[in-house]
C-alpha cells in the first residue's frame, strides 16, 4: 500500500463509522413513510455537513449523512482514455447488479463514478464494521483491478503486434 | 491462437470428408469481409461447384484476379462468363478426377480453402510487378520526381479499404479500419501503438515499417472520394521493402499474411474484451462474498418435526 493511500482509507474508515449511527426515523411530512432522509430531504435539520476526503485532484469520496442513512460517493482514478473506460465498465458492471450489492445504489451522483447508500435496516441486519471493511477493501480492490486490466491490455498488445510481425521476418 | 489462419476451416473440412465419402451436399457459409461461400453437387455426388462472392470483385479482377486464380487453379477454375448466378468465381471439382496421392489431395484441398486468400492477392501480386518495373527504369535525371505506380484501392468492407501503391523502392500498404464503439476505438489505439512501437526490438527490425494516425488520412488515399467521414476511423499504412518480396516464398506468406491484418486486430481487441469481462464477473463475484460475510446469521427457531417426519410450524 502506498504511503498516500493509508492515511486516505484510514481517513474514511475513521469518518464512516462515526457517520454509520443510524436509528429509525420516519417521515416528518409524509404519514406511514420511511424514507433514506439523505435522498429525500424533507427535512433541513436531520441532514448533517456533507464531507468529502480527497487523496488527489481526481481522486475523493464525499459521505453525505442524515439521522437514517449514509450516501457515500466514490471518485475512481482515471489517468487516461483507457483508465476511463475500465473504470466506467467496471462500475457500470457492478451498479447493474446493484440487487445482490444491497447498499449500492443504481446510479452514481453526478461527479463521481459509484455510490453506496446505507441505511438504518442495512446497519440492523449487517455487521457495521463488516460493511466499513468492505467499501474499504473495494475502495482498494478497484485500483489494482484497474490498474491490472490496463496492464494486461497492453501485454496482449504488445505480444500480438510481435507475433504478427514476426512471421514477416521468417 | 494468436495468428488467424489463412485458409477456410470449413471449404477445408468439408472437402477432406467429401473425398473420403462422396455425397450429396449444399451448404452456404461466410468468411472475413462479408465473403460468401456456396458449396454443392449440382449434378452428381462427386462434382463439387464451390463459388464465392465477395464484395470487391470488380476491383480486383480490374488488378488482374482472373490471372492470379487461373494460374492457382487452372482447370478447376470456371471461366467468368459461367459463374454461378450471384456470385463472382466459381470453381469445380470432379472427386473422380482428383489425385489419389494423398499428398496431392491435401495441397488441393489447402489451395481450395485459400479462395479468397487468392483472390485478394491479386492487387498485392500487381503491386509487386509494378515495383520490379520501376525499379529497372533509370532514375530521371532532369530532377523531376521519380514516378510511382497506380493507386489500388480495394473497397473490401463497407467502410473499410485496403490501398496498394507501388513505388520504385517500397510498396505501401495501408489499411482504413472503422471502430464501431468507443471501447474498440481506445483499445485499437493501444494495439497500433503497440505495432509502432514492437519494431524497435531487434528481432523484428526487418519486419515492414508500420506508421498510425487516427482521423487524419496518410496524404496519398486523401482523394479518394469513398474516405469514410466518420471520427472513430485508424490508418495504418505498412511500407514493404523488396527483402519482402523479391523472393517468391516470401512474396506469399507476406501477402497471406498482411491480408489478414485487420481481422487480426479486430479479433484482439474482440478478444480482450472477453477476457475483462470474465475479470470483472470473477472481480464483482469477490466483493459480494465480502460484502455478504457483513450479514448477520439468523439463528431462528429449529425446524420442528412430528414422529412421522412431518415438519410443522407453530403459530
Amino acid at each position: 500500500m502506498s504511503n498516500s493511500l493509508r492515511p486516505y482509507l484510514a481517513a474514511v474508515r475513521a469518518t464512516l463509522t462515526a457517520a454509520m449511527s443510524l436509528e429509525n426515523f420516519s417521515s416528518q411530512t409524509v404519514e406511514r413513510h420511511n424514507k433514506p432522509e439523505v435522498e429525500a430531504s424533507t427535512s433541513r435539520e436531520v441532514l448533517l455537513n456533507p464531507l468529502i476526503i480527497s487523496r488527489s485532484a481526481n481522486e475523493r469520496v464525499l459521505i453525505e449523512t442524515s439521522i437514517n442513512s449514509v450516501r457515500m460517493s466514490i471518485k475512481i482514478k482515471q489517468a487516461d482514455e483507457i483508465e476511463q473506460i475500465l473504470c466506467h465498465k467496471f462500475t457500470r458492471f457492478m451498479m447493474v447488479r446493484a440487487e445482490s450489492f444491497v447498499i449500492l445504489r443504481r446510479k452514481p451522483i453526478s461527479g463521481y463514478d459509484i455510490s453506496f447508500l446505507i441505511t438504518n435496516f442495512h446497519t440492523e441486519s449487517m455487521l457495521k464494521h463488516k460493511l466499513v471493511d468492505f467499501i474499504i477493501q473495494f475502495m482498494e480492490d478497484v485500483d489494482k483491478e484497474i490498474s491490472e486490466m490496463k496492464l494486461s491490455l497492453n501485454a496482449r498488445a504488445r505480444i500480438v503486434a510481435e507475433s504478427y510481425l514476426t512471421a514477416f521476418g521468417s | 491462437m494468436i495468428l488467424l489462419e489463412h485458409g477456410n476451416a470449413i471449404i477445408q473440412k468439408t472437402l477432406s470428408d467429401k473425398f473420403e465419402k462422396p455425397s450429396a451436399l449444399d451448404v452456404q457459409f461466410v468468411d472475413f469481409d462479408g465473403v460468401r461461400y456456396h458449396m454443392w453437387t449440382p449434378e452428381k455426388k462427386t462434382g463439387i461447384l464451390l463459388s464465392m462472392n465477395i464484395r470487391c470483385w470488380d476491383e480486383l479482377a480490374k488488378y488482374g484476379a482472373w490471372d492470379v486464380l487461373g494460374k492457382e487453379y487452372g482447370a478447376y477454375l470456371k471461366p467468368p462468363a459461367a459463374a454461378e448466378p450471384g456470385y463472382n468465381v466459381s470453381l469445380e471439382l470432379d472427386l473422380e478426377q482428383a489425385p489419389d496421392d494423398p499428398e496431392a489431395r491435401d495441397a488441393l484441398v489447402k489451395s481450395f480453402s485459400l479462395l479468397r486468400r487468392h483472390a485478394l492477392a491479386a492487387p498485392f501480386v500487381k503491386a509487386f510487378q509494378t515495383q520490379k518495373q520501376l525499379d529497372s527504369l533509370p532514375d530521371p535525371t532532369d530532377g523531376s520526381a521519380i514516378p510511382g505506380g497506380e493507386l489500388m484501392a480495394i473497397h473490401y468492407r463497407d467502410q473499410e479499404a485496403i490501398y496498394v501503391q507501388a513505388s520504385h523502392d517500397r510498396v505501401t500498404v495501408i489499411f482504413s479500419t472503422v471502430f464501431q464503439e468507443d471501447t474498440d476505438r481506445i483499445f485499437g489505439k493501444v494495439f497500433l501503438r503497440e505495432f509502432v512501437d514492437a519494431r524497435r526490438l531487434p528481432t523484428i527490425q526487418t519486419a515492414p515499417q508500420v506508421l498510425y494516425s487516427d482521423r487524419d488520412p496518410p496524404p496519398k488515399i486523401r482523394d479518394d472520394p469513398a474516405l469514410p467521414k466518420a471520427e472513430d476511423v485508424g490508418y495504418v499504412t505498412f511500407v514493404l521493402f523488396p527483402r519482402h518480396f523479391t523472393n517468391p516464398i516470401t512474396a506469399e506468406a507476406t501477402i497471406s499474411h498482411i491480408q489478414l491484418f485487420r481481422d487480426n486486430l479486430h479479433y484482439h481487441i474482440k478478444c480482450s474484451k472477453v477476457y475483462m469481462h470474465t475479470r470483472m464477473r470473477a472481480g464483482v463475484a469477490e466483493f459480494l462474498k465480502v460484502l455478504n460475510r457483513s450479514k448477520v446469521e439468523v439463528a431462528g427457531e429449529p425446524v420442528r418435526k412430528t414422529v412421522t417426519g412431518r415438519t410443522f410450524s407453530s403459530r
